[in-house]
């Protein structure tokens, strides 16, 4: 199983793509230094704005990797190596997990140190908030690299794509648009409400508002996140691997 | 020893390999012989245990392939396989010895490399591997875990005449070693050369399974193939 994430990981990392997007991630937390002139002191839209591009860079990383891992395996046939061995699928999709984690990570990190030496530059000492929110965002996409993998199981890269940047997009206005339809009542409110027990609230990963106002989460609230995260991608997985045994190579 | 024994395939609607029944004896080397699309790729692939038939039943040493034990003593080389492109060769050698629990130093991986004369190659990413180069790193990887069943694919596919000559001696070596080896070709000159028994398939039925010997009765194994296919035509 570590011999598979060690192999997804050396192929993700070595993507050309993935640099190119990670040097436009790096480039953008670079911006804020440009910002940090121009606001002259206001560290909250310097966080803000870097904390922002760091998700958004992230994500796209995510997707990007994500979204065809297991697809392009099946159709390249690089699987026959791999399932001829005595490896199970369960295994594979646990490996496979592992290993895009590792470099959704890393390049995660690498994004969040650029930050974090400019919040430092700037006088804002280490932000231990931002360090906090980077950390929930890592937890956020383990779960999203879960799901797409769960995608990838049955679905082209293409669909796998445009259905997590619309479960992106859901789950984070989950909240919301549960409050509203709490307004109309009726079924509407029903559906959308067992809709929002089923679809993961991304809005929990989210605290980049709360802290560009210095303001934290209590240990607690994060190891709740922490559960609700390792029971998707628990779900995700399992699911990932049923489908997968099933799949015809 | 290898029973197949009234397998079926099928996809969708379509039966691909119907009704096969052949074994092969531990130690020999079985020629698997068929026009492109006849299903013996398809049959190679329920043999190490990539597919399960629809119906009938497959056994390696009394066990099904499916079965991790059983897949310890199995190689198997794909036909045109793609590989990690963005891992170097030996690499790629590393993280198969790993699916099967080998813990070599890299003299060992060396050897093989050695053995299927890409050793200079080794440390090239994959995506540089001419498709020569390819089939060999193929071959490689399908005896990193020294097995005692060897499944090849079109394994000389894509190789040039020294490179052909090369694979073949190693198979010969292999057969020397005792090893099973069942083998996927459509060239019918490697058969005669290499094979001790064959089986051949057309549109997923078993025409015919023996001795070459047996099946030529005097004349050569490509017109006697020719008249078995255009006879069922």
């Amino acid at each position: 199983m570590l011999s598979i994430a060690k192999i997804t990981f050396r192929e993700a990392i070595r993507d050309r793509i993935l640099y190119t997007i990670l040097i436009f991630g790096i480039l953008f937390a670079l911006l804020t230094l440009f910002l940090a002139q121009l606001t002259v002191g206001d560290l909250a839209m310097v966080r803000s704005f870097g904390l922002a591009g760091i998700y958004i860079f992230g994500m796209i990383i995510t997707i990007f990797l994500g979204s065809s891992v297991v697809y392009r395996e099946i159709e390249k046939k690089t699987l026959y190596f791999v399932l001829s061995k005595p490896i199970s699928r369960g295994r594979v999709i646990v490996g496979k997990f592992l290993g895009l984690l590792f470099a959704v990570a890393l390049t995660t990190i690498c994004m969040a140190l650029i930050y974090l030496f400019i919040i430092a530059y700037e006088g804002g000492g280490i932000d231990v908030l931002g360090l906090v929110s980077i950390l929930l965002q890592i937890l956020e996409e383990t779960l999203f690299i879960a799901m797409l993998i769960l995608f990838s199981s049955f679905s082209t890269p293409l669909i796998s794509t445009i259905s997590s940047l619309l479960l992106l997009f859901v789950g984070h206005l989950l909240d919301t648009v549960v409050k509203s339809a709490e307004q109309i009542g009726g079924a509407i409110h029903q559906i959308f409400l067992y809709a929002s027990y089923i679809l993961p609230n991304l809005e929990k990963f989210n605290i980049r508002n709360l802290v560009i106002h210095d303001i934290g989460i209590s240990f607690e609230t994060l190891l709740v996140i922490i559960g609700y995260t390792i029971l998707y991608i628990f779900i995700f997985l399992i699911s990932a691997e049923a489908i997968f045994k099933k799949r015809e190579l | 020893m290898i029973e197949v024994s009234g397998v079926t395939k099928q996809y969708g609607g379509e039966r691909v390999v119907s009704d096969l029944s052949f074994s092969v004896r531990k130690g020999s080397t079985f020629g698997f012989l068929g026009q492109n699309g006849a299903g013996k790729t398809t049959t190679i692939k329920m043999l190490v245990g990539l597919i399960s038939p629809f119906s009938g039943k497959i056994l390696i040493e009394g066990i099904s392939p499916s079965t991790l034990s059983i897949k310890k003593k199995i190689g198997f080389m794909p036909e045109s396989a793609y590989f990690y492109e963005r891992l170097t060769g030996m690499e790629f050698l590393h993280f198969c010895g790993e699916l099967f629990g080998l813990n070599k130093d890299e003299k060992y991986y060396e050897s093989i490399f050695k053995k299927l004369g890409i050793y200079e190659a080794k440390n090239k990413v994959i995506r540089e591997y001419s498709k020569g180069m390819k089939q060999r790193l193929g071959f490689a990887q399908a005896i990193v875990n020294n097995p005692e069943y060897v499944f090849l694919d079109e394994p000389l596919d894509g190789l040039d005449p020294i490179g052909r000559r090369e694979i073949k001696e190693i198979i010969k070596s292999l057969q020397k070693e005792g090893r099973t080896i069942f083998l996927n070709s459509h060239i019918l000159y490697d058969i005669e050369e290499l094979c001790d028994e064959i089986g051949i398939i057309h549109k997923g039925k078993l025409l015919y399974f023996g001795t070459i010997n047996l099946f030529c009765s005097g004349i050569s194994l490509e017109e006697r193939f020719i008249k078995l296919i255009e006879k069922e035509k």
